[in-house]
């Protein structure tokens, strides 16, 4: 296995000029940093291809159809579906669930079952179909400690929902759902499951066919690749099934004044020109991924978090969101220190040591909400961090208790 | 408070930068919130506090933690001195317009707008221009100064303007367009105090004093061409008499009266009742009876006839 310190040369933001204040970036769950591969991949776009594909007939097409395409390929690989016409193209994760609530034909009475810690993205999309049609929306509690619990879910899961839109990961503590036997267990109800993995994709080895999950939404800007990019995966049978969301160019086989002749998936999907930089950039990004493989990543993540956790645990009025158990974790430490204000500690971090980490509610201001908790500091790590970063942290936030 | 003192500052900065205009824009809004009685809710306050607080903190923890527990009450004591300071810039700034110092009428000390002095820049007499300083008085007055027999415009105007200068002077000679103009554009009373504090300049005092004798109104014309005129022709007696000449008067009639001893009497009386001022250099310009010392600009000697808003009278 590679030092996982010589990946740090990738990323310029990490390679400090002698003299300079290391940047200490930990706010990778918001969005990663990009290796050169990536940046060399999206510059290569512009500087060598920079044309439609699938439209045009020249060269220059030719080779932007072939590279997306095999984009498209490294990403069906990376979730482990054979059929790359299960990937289809989004802006971002957010965009890809907005697809399948707008496209999946939800009607009045029908359930659709949420967590308590719900993104935004996974929240919004759902209330306004309740709204706009009717649906209802059913929260599953999760333990104290934000654990999801089957039992209760048990509770929940009947006849009656039709889907279980549910974050894999959580951004805000790190904590991942026991997804297989939620999707298992919703299957038997025939309901339809999609997960949000914007917060899984980058950490964990996702594989669809064995998780037998219908929608499984990501970002590429949280796992290397380009801002602007995303997958929706969904089983072939259930895209044909679905009315597109977004309609235009690229989307129909032909189209007279009156009606037209959709393309099958995932064209009928990626409406418009699409962003051919982003999506190659996207396919470098997992490719350098799976170079380093999730074993590493994880193993890197859980010695950084089980650090912080332990080099913290006595700080007064520390809180802790999420399991005791780093392990439960992922790459995700969530906090807040009683009487200090979180957006003060995430800017006196910036402002002493360079540090940068997400402070506020992350997105996820329903839990907040029903928590009263006003938000908390958001440390995220990735591959890339250093023993010497979260020691840093670790310095620093000593040093802001014990003054403040 | 914080506000306050924020939105101050930073709206200075933000003329030169634009990261702290946007800083300035919250402060504002913060501000703005809190003049309409409603909460600051913009962080504005917290932020920058965290900001000062992690800089400071990585230099002296004690420091930080002072901050941090009197943070409010060295915001209100801030806001008191920027609250200070602004009024005397103000001040400093009116007095400027109004005096063409910061620190007042004729006040030699460092002012900002006027780093060098120039406006209070003056010819002084000492020993070198002859007049024993010992047993003069203080505090410029023209009390018991006798005007009569100097040479003066518009005499009937209520509103009185003295000029004491020397045709060699510098700074006389930058004043005394100035005030001639003043002069013109409100037709106030004019009287001219020759006062040699160059020696260069005795010959052309001598000639200026004959020429008022010959005739007053002449005398202008010839006093214009002396300011006009090379500093070094003004001990040239050809030079002078060349200008009596141009001012249409008879050069050996003038010739005569300069060597006459009755006008060197004359001289030196006047000379005396213009040391009676109390002047310490040229050019001193009473106006109303306030003294003036040295050059100041226009709008200086204009506010005192016409007020602050001058301009709007002509």
């Amino acid at each position: 296995m590679k030092d996982m310190l010589s990946y740090r040369k990738d990323f310029p933001l990490l390679v400090t000029a002698p003299g300079n204040k290391p940047v200490v970036y930990l706010d990778t769950a918001c969005q990663s940093l990009r290796p050169k591969a990536v940046m060399d991949a999206v510059t290569r776009y512009y500087m060598e291809e920079p044309a439609c594909a699938g439209r045009s007939m020249h060269h220059l097409a030719a080779a932007v159809t072939r590279d997306v395409d095999t984009a498209r390929s490294q990403i069906a690989r990376h979730l482990h579906t054979t059929r790359n016409e299960e990937i289809i193209f989004t802006r971002n994760t957010t965009e890809a669930i907005n697809l399948v609530a707008n496209s999946l034909g939800l009607k009045l009475g029908d359930i659709v079952l949420i967590t308590d810690k719900e993104h935004n993205s996974n929240l919004i999309p759902w209330q306004r179909l309740a709204r706009r049609d009717g649906v209802i929306i059913k929260v599953v509690p999760t333990r104290p400690d934000n654990t999801f619990d089957l039992a209760v879910y048990d509770t929940f899961i009947n006849e009656k929902v039709k889907l279980v839109a549910m974050g894999m990961t959580s951004n805000l503590d790190g904590v991942t759902i026991p997804a297989q036997e939620i999707i298992k267990k919703a299957h038997k109800q025939g309901a339809l499951v999609l997960l949000d993995a914007a917060q899984t994709a980058p950490h964990q080895n996702i594989n669809v066919k064995t998780l037998d999950v219908d929608f499984l939404a990501f970002s590429g800007h949280k796992l290397l690749g380009p801002s602007g990019t995303g997958v929706l995966y969904g089983k072939y049978k259930l895209l044909e099934k679905l009315e597109p969301f977004l309609v235009g160019g690229d989307t129909v086989a032909f189209s007279t004044y009156d009606s037209c002749e959709f393309l099958p998936p995932p064209a009928k999907f990626e409406a418009g020109l699409q962003d051919y930089a982003g999506i190659i950039g996207l396919g470098a990004a997992i490719q350098y991924l799976n170079e380093i493989g999730f074993d590493a990543i994880q193993k890197q993540e859980l010695m950084l978090n089980e650090y912080l956790t332990r080099e913290t645990r006595d700080l007064k009025g520390m809180h802790l969101i999420g399991p005791a158990d780093a392990r439960l974790r992922g790459g995700i430490f969530s906090f807040y220190i009683e009487g200090l204000d979180h957006h003060r500690i995430a800017l006196m971090l910036d402002q002493m040591a360079n540090i940068v980490v997400r402070s506020g509610q992350h997105c996820v201001h329903s839990w907040f909400h029903a928590r009263g908790v006003a938000g908390t500091v958001r440390a995220s790590m990735y591959f890339y961090n250093t023993l010497q970063d979260v020691e840093s942290l670790v310095e620093n936030l000593h040093k802001i208790r014990k003054v403040l | 408070m914080f506000c306050v003192i924020s939105a101050i500052v930073l709206s200075i900065l933000g003329v030169f930068s634009a990261s702290n205009r946007v800083l300035a824009k919250e402060a504002l809004d913060c501000v703005f919130r809190r003049v309409t009685l409603r909460p600051c809710n913009t962080g504005f306050d917290q932020k920058m506090k965290a900001r000062i607080l992690g800089f400071v903190i990585t230099r002296s923890e004690n420091t930080a933690r002072f901050l941090n527990q009197y943070f409010e009450v060295l915001a209100w004591g801030f806001f008191v001195l920027l609250l200070t300071s602004g009024i005397f810039a103000l001040r400093g700034f009116y007095l400027f317009y109004t005096t063409g110092s910061c620190n007042g009428l004729n006040s030699t000390a460092l002012c900002v707008f006027d780093p060098t002095g120039k406006n209070n820049e003056t010819s002084v007499i000492d020993e070198g221009c002859r007049v024993d300083q010992a047993g003069r008085g203080t505090g410029l007055t023209l009390k018991d100064v006798d005007l009569s027999g100097f040479p003066v415009l518009n005499s009937s105007s209520p509103d009185k303007i003295v000029f004491i200068g020397c045709y060699a002077c510098d700074y006389t000679r930058k004043a005394y367009p100035l005030v001639k103009k003043l002069v013109e554009d409100t037709g106030a009373s004019f009287t001219f105090l020759e006062f040699p504090v160059k020696e260069q300049s005795d010959l052309d005092a001598r000639f200026a004093y004959c020429v008022n004798q010959q005739d007053p109104l002449a005398f202008w014309d010839y006093s214009d061409l002396l300011f006009a005129a090379e500093k070094v022709d003004l001990d040239n007696e050809d030079f002078l008499s060349d200008m009596v000449t141009t001012v249409g008067l008879d050069n050996d009639t003038i010739k005569a009266c300069v060597s006459d001893p009755a006008t060197e009497t004359g001289f030196q009386n006047q000379q005396q009742q213009v040391l009676n001022t109390n002047f310490q250099g040229t050019p001193t310009v009473f106006i109303n009876g306030e003294a003036l010392v040295g050059p100041k600009p226009y709008r200086v000697y204009a506010i005192r006839l016409d007020g602050f808003f001058y301009w709007l009278n002509n």
